[in-house]
């Protein structure tokens, strides 16, 4: 276990200095740290049935139809209307578009309950936008990953409906109430980062609009308004999954730029198309390649056997809280979402009830943990989406990066340390 | 290799183009309809598949995926040349040791046992021959990266 | 461990909670087979479906990078169509003829006739009966005209919602309580147990007793492992299979009955419906089986006692 694992970590990193594919990378190393216990053909076989595995998930659908219409409302005049409407609202705030991105990719991810699909469809046309009026493109695609997380706390989310499943315990709806403090705080202070990164930055503000100029762009903006009331309508009305919800964005945006616009011709569709195909694609063989790696690591109990021994260090419960953050955080950094909240439940759950700490509470600390890892390199699907469509490095959007990990590592402490955060409004409708 | 690149760029619209519809048929049937389909769930996650492998290797052709670039960031001239021969050497290994082999051998093993899948009904070897198809064209890519010259297709419209 | 070098360690991968009946019986499994074997061998339980989907561990088995598993007889339809026998409502009578199917030859020889798909039966356990929960109650195959319910990924399960006149809709299993919660369907079937474990009585409060298909659990070990064993130890494997069964079919029972008084308790409504109106709805479902391997299987099934 311990060879293979040290293999897995070393020759990832080597291969990774030597800027091959990410991907590519993770498959190797995974490949390699594999024949330890499986023989060469059982592991390559193994390693492609996980790839395929990994991406044949209805979900994931949501990342190629959000990024596909994401450049339909780039290019077809869509996003351009909201963000003079958003503007004529907030404009002449601090950092006034990062803020709006802040609130869009929180309020997308709550309904959504997915990460990526937050990044898709807000960053897909807000990040290209942000770059027109002079935001940094490595600071747009930063704020855009780490505001997708904030919906995985705010209810509905898929990863709370895992974690109750896995604890056992929890009631989903319990947990639904739960997640709306803990996702406030974060949304909040990564608005507050937003604002006073935009203002240091000098990023432009505008100047406050009298009413006679906003209204014109309010009533330009309507029919682009329209695709919001559409796909939220359509998902908390039951006529559509969050998932089939991406097919109708593109549906209407491909009618707005088409047909009522008229800023996209059909001959460009193809190119489009592909464009969406190539950006999507990145991020399906990074998560086809992940799925084996985290395959890997619990097929060879290198996560429990790391977590066991280092939960021994202490009696404290508030180190031990410490530690279990810490580890979760490590993994994070290297694990997907929903199979480190399958592995470590069963583990930490234990642990913490000993210490008095509510499964509810421990959900809470858990989800927001691995939200950061959703943004932290080596592997992050949120962060694959976003230097996707911010057309950047995961070396360069490190930078913009830092403080907003700060704040969601403070809000993770606050979450933490403050049972009530997560227990004081589900108390409220009885669902302790 | 134009001929090539080609048909993989018209093969992607048309897979992508086909998600979509199907999809919306998906919603349609069921909402409008009444009847929902019983295919259109399965297609997707197929095709999901289809665009993920073959898309990777279009990606890969025009210097899309991400990597880390502190080291190659400060290279030049025949240090860069080296490092690309490595870079191309890993691709290739993966493409035949994982995506040929490795796919070629979940393809065999599969068709052999006749594995259908849930709705369809059709054979899982056919989904899966997508795995060492996108191995052989990104061999194809790996190898002419070498032969002329790296970067040729790439960073076109990183603006 | 330092006797874990010697031991060798069966891998057994599954889709249920740690603390399931399933589990619980697979450590019992795990504990009587180092007893027999004098600790030279033994199991190690992932449990949660962190190694991957009942159908993905089909297929490592197959591959032989995973030993064992526990899958429902739906999946393994893809890989044996002689499981379809499962997924055909009405054709067990009840919980009794059900079992007594299991226990005779015929189970016997359906555990071995996956063999050429590389994967050998060790046994089944008990999943109970599967019966309709959604927004409405369910008391006629009337009460399911148009309604949207959600169904296994199996053409016969499709088949037979379509019978009784609803309407079968394909969700993945991860998005079936928000898509319950906002309406994309009006309900779901499954056995007692999963609708309470799920927690999809929170978005369903009306649970139907109508028992249209008994699906049991399959415990699976794949081929390559299992020729790779000596005679003796497949002896003690398959000792240790039947001996978990039998306690897992005790834990079982208790667990309906738990879970039957705990939906209750949260103010579920269970309805016990008439089952002859169902039943008579689905008979061309059997007839189209007469004269083929299927329906041979099926007669033979109900001349049992
Ligand atoms: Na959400
Ligand atoms: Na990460």
């Amino acid at each position: 276990m311990e060879l293979s694992g040290a293999v897995l970590l070393v020759s990832f990193f080597v291969l990774l200095i030597l800027n091959i594919p990410v991907a590519i990378c993770i498959g190797l190393a995974t490949l390699l740290a594999m024949l330890f216990s499986i023989d060469f053909t059982a592991a390559a076989t193994t390693m492609t049935q996980r790839m395929a595995g990994g991406m044949n998930s209805f979900a994931l659908l949501a990342i190629p139809f959000f990024i596909l219409s994401g450049l339909l409302m780039g290019r077809g005049g869509i996003a351009h209307r909201l963000i003079e409407f958003a503007k004529a609202l907030i404009g002449s705030l601090p950092g006034g578009l990062a803020l709006v991105n802040v609130i869009s990719c929180a309020l997308f991810g709550s309904i959504s309950g997915s990460a990526v699909a937050a990044t898709s469809a807000i960053g897909g046309f807000m990040v290209p936008m942000m770059n027109k009026e002079g935001y940094d493109k490595n600071f747009n695609g930063a704020i855009t990953v780490a505001a997708s997380t904030t919906g995985l706390l705010i209810p509905p989310s898929n990863i709370l409906i895992v974690y109750s499943l896995a604890s056992g315990s929890v009631s989903i709806a319990a947990l639904f109430i739960a997640g709306y403090v803990p996702g406030l705080l974060l949304t909040l202070s990564l608005m507050a980062i937003g604002a006073i990164y935009a203002h240091r930055k000098g990023y432009p503000t505008a100047d406050r609009l009298p009413l006679k100029e906003a209204l014109p762009k309010l009533l330009d903006a309507i029919p682009s308004l329209l695709l919001i009331v559409i796909v939220i309508g359509g998902i908390v009305g039951g006529v559509f999954t969050a998932t089939e919800a991406s097919a109708i964005a593109v549906l209407y945006s491909l009618l707005l730029a088409v047909g009522f616009y008229r800023e996209v011709k059909l001959g460009e569709l193809p190119g489009i198309l592909l464009k969406a195909t190539e950006t999507s694609a990145v991020v399906l063989l990074l998560i086809g390649t992940s799925t084996a790696m985290s395959w890997m690591l619990s097929f060879e109990n290198i996560p429990q056997t790391i977590s066991q021994t280092l939960l021994t260090l202490s009696e404290n419960p508030l180190l031990i809280l410490l530690i279990i953050n810490l580890i979760l955080l490590v993994v994070g950094a290297f694990m997907d979402m929903t199979p480190a909240v399958l592995i470590f439940t069963p583990i930490f759950l234990p642990v913490v009830t000993e210490l008095g700490i509510s499964p509810l509470h421990f959900g809470m600390m858990m989800i927001l943990n691995l939200c950061i890892g959703l943004c932290t390199p080596p592997v992050g699907s949120v962060l694959f989406v976003g230097c996707s469509i911010a057309k950047t490095s995961m070396t360069a959007i490190i930078r913009p990066l830092l403080p907003m990990y700060l704040a969601m590592i403070a809000t993770l402490a606050l979450v933490t340390y403050i049972p009530a955060l997560s227990e004081w409004l589900p108390g409220q409708f009885g669902l302790n | 290799m134009a001929m090539i690149d080609r048909g993989l760029q018209y093969l992607l619209i048309l897979l992508m183009g086909i998600m979509v519809v199907n999809v919306l048929w998906q919603v349609a049937t069921r909402f409008l309809l009444g009847d929902p389909s019983s295919y259109t769930e399965e297609i997707a996650r197929f095709l999901l598949i289809w665009i993920g492998m073959l898309g990777g290797c279009h990606a890969y052709r025009v210097g899309a995926h991400l990597g880390l670039d502190i080291l190659s960031h400060h290279l030049q001239g025949a240090a860069r040349w080296r490092l690309q021969w490595i870079i191309s050497g890993a691709v290739i290994i993966f493409a035949v040791a994982v995506l040929i082999y490795g796919g070629g051998t979940l393809v065999l093993l599969t068709n052999e046992l006749h594995q259908t899948s849930a709705s369809l009904e059709i054979s899982m070897a056919v989904i899966y021959s997508v795995i060492p198809l996108s191995g052989a064209l990104l061999c194809c890519f790996g190898v002419d990266e070498l032969l002329t010259g790296p970067n040729i297709h790439r960073h076109a419209d990183t603006n | 461990g330092p006797q874990g070098e010697a031991a060798t360690v069966l891998r057994l991968a599954h889709g249920m909670p740690a603390d399931h009946p399933v589990n619980k019986a697979m450590e019992v499994m795990g504990d009587r087979l180092r007893e027999l074997s004098g600790a030279t061998m033994q199991i190690e339980i992932y449990p949660n479906g962190q190694l991957g989907s009942e159908r993905d561990l089909l297929e490592l088995l197959q591959i032989g990078s995973l030993a064992m598993t526990k899958v429902s007889a739906s999946p393994l339809e893809s890989f044996v169509p002689a499981y379809k026998i499962f997924s055909i409502p009405y054709v067990f009578r009840d919980h009794q003829h059900f079992w007594r199917m299991l226990e005779s030859p015929l189970g016997r020889e359906l555990l071995l006739s996956s063999e050429p798909a590389r994967l050998r039966g060790l046994g089944f356990y008990d999943a109970g009966s599967r019966s309709f929960y959604a927004s409405k109650p369910i008391r006629s195959p009337e009460d399911l005209e148009g309604m949207k319910i959600r169904v296994q990924k199996s053409m016969t399960s499709v088949e037979m919602v379509k019978r009784l006149g609803g309407a079968a809709t394909p969700i993945a299993w991860g998005e079936l309580y928000t898509a319950l919660q906002q309406g994309v369907v009006d309900g779901a079937e499954n056995n007692i147990p999963s609708f309470y474990l799920s927690k999809h009585y929170e978005v369903s409060p009306y649970l139907s007793l109508d028992e249209h298909t008994y699906v049991p659990d399959v415990l699976l070990i794949g081929l390559p492992t299992w020729n790779s064993l000596t005679p003796q130890q497949q002896a003690w494997l398959q000792q240790a299979a039947d001996d978990s069964i039998t306690y897992q079919r005790q834990l079982w029972e208790q667990k309906t009955q738990q879970s039957l008084e705990a939906l209750q308790a949260n103010g579920i409504k269970v309805i016990t419906p008439d089952k002859e109106p169902f039943r008579q709805r689905v008979l061309p479902m059997h007839q189209a089986y007469n004269n083929t391997p299927m329906g041979d299987l099926m007669d033979a099934i109900k001349t049992l006692p």
